[in-house]
């Protein structure tokens, strides 16, 4: 995108940037940004840039200090609830999962992860007895430790976010979606659409017994997903799922 | 380009600590930053009750997405006041419209010039941004400034200053790219 307004030689995308960081956009102008900016990293940098760059404007904005009770009101959303028995510890991990990182190559700048994929499932499988269910979520990051996307699983919804997408699709590639659970082989939990993440469905279940301390991994397959039924391209990103 | 201060440091280990789920480095955090967002939330939102709404989701966000934080990115500070921002400025624009203050509070909430003791003592990016700023037409750099603290659109703006909202966004968006100008320049300056 690189058409002009024809103003001063500004590109339309550098102005709109520029007119959101200020924060003087309306209602539906923003929410067109706010989706842009899940799916479009190159749009999103030149707004990173205009936010750096009005940011040393906060300097002028004095501290007030908020109620005492806020904390405590944000302390009792972010708690987390009642611990399920013993989940395996990060430290043992399966052998699986070495010979998952054997695998793991992938310049990671040139692969795809996936954007906004809200997986509606139906029902969703019966929390155990007395412990409400728990929202799991992880942290997928690639080799290099930089996170490419969180996903969360809502046992309640009965639904997986995977939120947000950093890289470019690799073309004719198909990034596939992973669940490692003990010493279990991956699970595949589909193909994710990177153009039409809305698209992306986990049937229930697939999803059920999902627990804390299984592990997500995207894999980068051939268009349409795995041929063999088990990973066998670059594993672009892992996480362990872990309750919140 | 920013070096990060020791405090950007040290927020930045108690983000990454929050994102491995320590509550208590997130108690930590919202001490040394929450007078800071509040302050940004309250001057657009007005009202005390709203803008504590506002807080408490904002650092309810930041719980859920401190493992998304990347301190070669963007600051903590500027990342969470980014958040802050957009929550209030999204809410002010649910509302539909910014409650009109008492005019003496108005007044007050209005004047966005820094005050000399913060050019002083604000840190060098800052003091860059506010000199670029004054390079511009008085009334040019008044109008970037309401809309960046107050959170209000082109058009309202407009409608207040009593000016065509063609004339506005010109005003602002041609303050905005001199401003760029300058900035990099004095970037490039230190850097040579």
């Amino acid at each position: 995108m690189t058409a002009r307004e024809d103003m001063d030689g500004m590109t339309v995308d550098e102005v709109l940037a520029m007119d959101f960081a200020l924060g003087a956009l309306d209602r539906n102008e923003r929410r067109a940004v706010d989706l842009r900016l899940r799916s479009d990293p190159a749009f999103s940098a030149i707004v990173d840039a205009w936010t750096t760059r009005l940011s040393p404007l906060e300097d002028a904005t004095a501290g007030v200090v908020p109620s005492a009770d806020i904390w405590s009101a944000i302390e009792a959303e972010i708690a987390p609830a009642p611990r399920r028995p013993a989940t395996a510890p990060d430290a043992a991990k399966p052998s699986l999962w070495n010979s998952l990182m054997l695998w793991r190559v992938a310049s990671v700048a040139a692969v795809a992860a996936a954007l906004i994929a809200v997986a509606q499932v139906g029902p969703a499988p019966p929390p155990a007895p007395g412990a409400p269910p728990q929202l799991l979520v992880a942290a997928l990051a690639g080799a290099d430790g930089r996170p490419l996307l969180s996903a969360a699983y809502d046992p309640l919804r009965g639904a997986v976010v995977l939120t947000p997408a950093t890289q470019r699709q690799d073309d004719g590639k198909s990034a596939e979606l992973w669940v490692i659970e003990g010493k279990n082989p991956p699970r595949s939990l589909g193909v994710i659409d990177i153009k039409d993440p809305s698209k992306h469905v986990i049937a229930s279940d697939q999803l059920k017994g999902l627990e804390a301390g299984a592990t997500l991994a995207i894999s980068i397959e051939p268009y349409g997903g795995s041929p063999t039924g088990q990973p066998t391209g670059p594993v672009v990103a892992t996480g362990t799922l872990r309750a919140i | 380009m920013i070096a990060p201060s020791p405090g950007a440091a040290e927020l930045s280990a108690l983000l990454a600590r929050a994102a491995d789920g320590d509550r208590q480095a997130f108690g930590i955090f919202y001490q040394r930053t929450s007078a800071k967002l509040f302050g940004i939330i309250l001057r657009i939102l007005i009202e005390r009750t709203e803008a504590e709404d506002v807080l408490q989701e904002v650092y309810v966000t930041i719980w859920r997405k401190a493992a998304e934080f990347d301190s070669t990115r963007a600051s903590p500070v500027t990342w969470t006041a980014t958040i802050a921002r957009n929550r209030a400025i999204d809410r002010l624009r649910a509302r539909g419209s910014r409650p009109s203050a008492p005019l003496e509070e108005a007044a007050e909430v209005r004047d966005h010039s820094p005050s000399a003791d913060v050019i002083i003592d604000g840190n060098r990016e800052a003091a860059h941004l506010n000199a670029a700023l004054a390079t511009l037409e008085p009334r040019h750099a008044a109008a970037i400034r309401s809309c960046y603290f107050e959170g209000i659109t082109y058009e309202t703006l407009a409608a207040r200053e009593g000016v065509p909202v063609g004339t506005l966004k010109s005003w602002v968006r041609r303050g905005l790219m001199r401003m760029k100008t300058d900035l990099s320049t004095v970037h490039e300056g230190r850097t040579a």
